[in-house]
């Protein structure tokens, strides 16, 4: 059932406009769990970990879509989320580090000499 | 609509609470919808891991937990993917994410621990038992999560459902699959090739009139026949798999974008190595502390009375040192202390 295929064609059959609706109410909810926790957890981690949750949101938001109007160009723009992400991670982690060391802590609102 | 009542804050109550009420959410759009548009069953367990392990990873005050309940997340993800039959990218996902970045996380996470004193071995930093303005933010999410379903449920509801794939002429482009497919079905006698026009291979197998695809064979000195999709004997699997859908979407249609993929990848890089070089100069009260830390161990006796003030004195340091307060003279400290 989950793999089947109509012949001729690369995708199963239609998805209903129901089905999209459930999968982009799901998306919107683990955003805005995201969003949350970005505004409530004070670890510079979680924080960036909060980040991630919304990318992963954005892709499960993408792939419906792509699967509802049965092409691939969302499937193809998850990449490059995935590689954005990936990037996004290695700088913030390497900057969490070096913030890490210099101040002991990982507390955001220690670094409020950041702000302009 | 009932919105979900998320965790308020890094509490176990709180967190059962709102997966509870998300459990309902979901079963309330389901019996909304009526049966006719019920996505798989899968999907609901699928939804239910993924949102409830989502809401532990923002409120697990441990910062390893959380990433690990994130992995959760991402394979229940995964899950959803594949329903959606994108298996390419469930697999890509999570290689790349379970695999790489959350390991980079957990990594992180390990070096960027603060040492325990002796008194607070089990005890978490203040910064991770506290959440920051935990009504506003989730009032925030509230009316994003309002804003987002009034939007979906309108929105969603014009959109009008395609028939066919948009990439289901791809296959044309590939005439060895065909040709392979159509010989192991026996359509193809060992004498027989696919007809070419001008060097084209004369494949049609998704045209947009809706008649069936047609492939022209050669047979002979320059004899032809037409096979359609109709011949009974038509493989079923001839389709495009949704891997070889993604790459021909991402290297034929998208090509520039993977080069600057490329670039963004290798600055990160740079970037990273860059940063990771850097050598950091400790805020003058972390440096002091440290001091203070390594002066404790090297000249005093474990159960030296004086070593109480000095151990003391590191979390304080510490204290200070959040508030971003730059401190001057404070050699005159370590001697003291020494």
């Amino acid at each position: 059932m989950l793999f089947t295929t109509i012949a001729q064609t690369g995708f199963p059959a239609p998805m209903t406009q129901a089905t999209l609706y459930h999968y982009l109410v799901v998306s919107g909810l683990m955003f805005a769990i995201g969003l949350i926790g970005f505004l409530t957890r004070r670890n510079l981690i979680i924080m960036f970990l909060c980040t991630e949750l919304m990318f992963q949101a954005a892709g499960l938001a993408l792939i419906a879509f792509s699967r509802f109007h049965l092409n691939h160009t969302g499937e193809t723009f998850v990449i490059f989320v995935l590689t954005v992400a990936a990037a996004e991670a290695a700088l913030a982690l390497a900057l969490v580090v070096l913030l890490f060391k210099r101040k002991e802590t990982l507390d955001a609102s220690s670094w409020m000499q950041l702000k302009g | 609509m009932a919105l979900p009542r998320r965790g308020l804050s890094p509490q176990i109550i709180g967190a059962l609470i709102g997966a509870l009420a998300l459990g309902l959410v979901l079963v309330g759009l389901g019996l909304k919808a009526g049966p006719a548009g019920l996505p798989n069953f899968n999907f609901y367990l699928f939804a239910f891991i993924a949102l409830g392990s989502a809401l532990r990873v923002i409120s697990h005050p441990r910062p390893v937990y959380a990433a690990l309940y994130f992995i959760l997340t991402i394979l229940a993800s995964a899950g959803m993917y594949v329903l959606l039959s994108a298996e390419f990218m469930a697999f890509a996902l999570v290689i790349v994410y379970a695999g790489a970045i959350l390991i980079t996380y957990l990594f992180v996470i390990m070096l960027a621990t603060e040492t325990p004193t002796a008194d607070q071995v089990e005890a978490l930093s203040e910064y991770d038992r506290y959440s920051r303005e935990p009504v506003m933010a989730t009032l925030v999410g509230f009316m994003l999560v309002a804003a987002l379903t009034t939007m979906i449920g309108t929105g969603v509801s014009q959109l009008t459902m395609p028939t066919q794939a948009s990439s289901t002429r791809d296959i044309n482009d590939l005439p060895g699959r065909v040709e392979s497919s159509l010989r192991s079905a026996g359509l193809l006698a060992a004498d027989e090739k696919i007809a070419t026009q001008g060097g084209d291979p004369m494949i049609d197998l998704a045209t947009d009139s809706g008649q069936p695809g047609r492939v022209t064979i050669a047979y002979g000195e320059g004899r032809t026949k037409v096979l359609t999709t109709e011949d009974p004997k038509w493989p079923k699997d001839l389709s495009l798999s949704n891997i070889e859908g993604v790459g021909f979407t991402l290297l034929r249609d998208h090509p520039g974008s993977i080069e600057i993929a490329g670039v963004v990848l290798l600055m990160a890089m740079l970037g990273a190595v860059v940063l990771a070089q850097k050598k950091v100069e400790l805020d003058e009260r972390a440096k002091l502390a440290a001091q203070n830390r390594s002066l404790a161990t090297e000249f005093l006796p474990q159960n030296s009375p004086l070593m109480a003030p000095t151990s003391q004195g590191s979390p304080s340091a510490r204290e200070a040192d959040t508030h971003g307060a730059p401190s001057h003279g404070s050699t005159h400290r370590v001697g003291g202390a020494a």
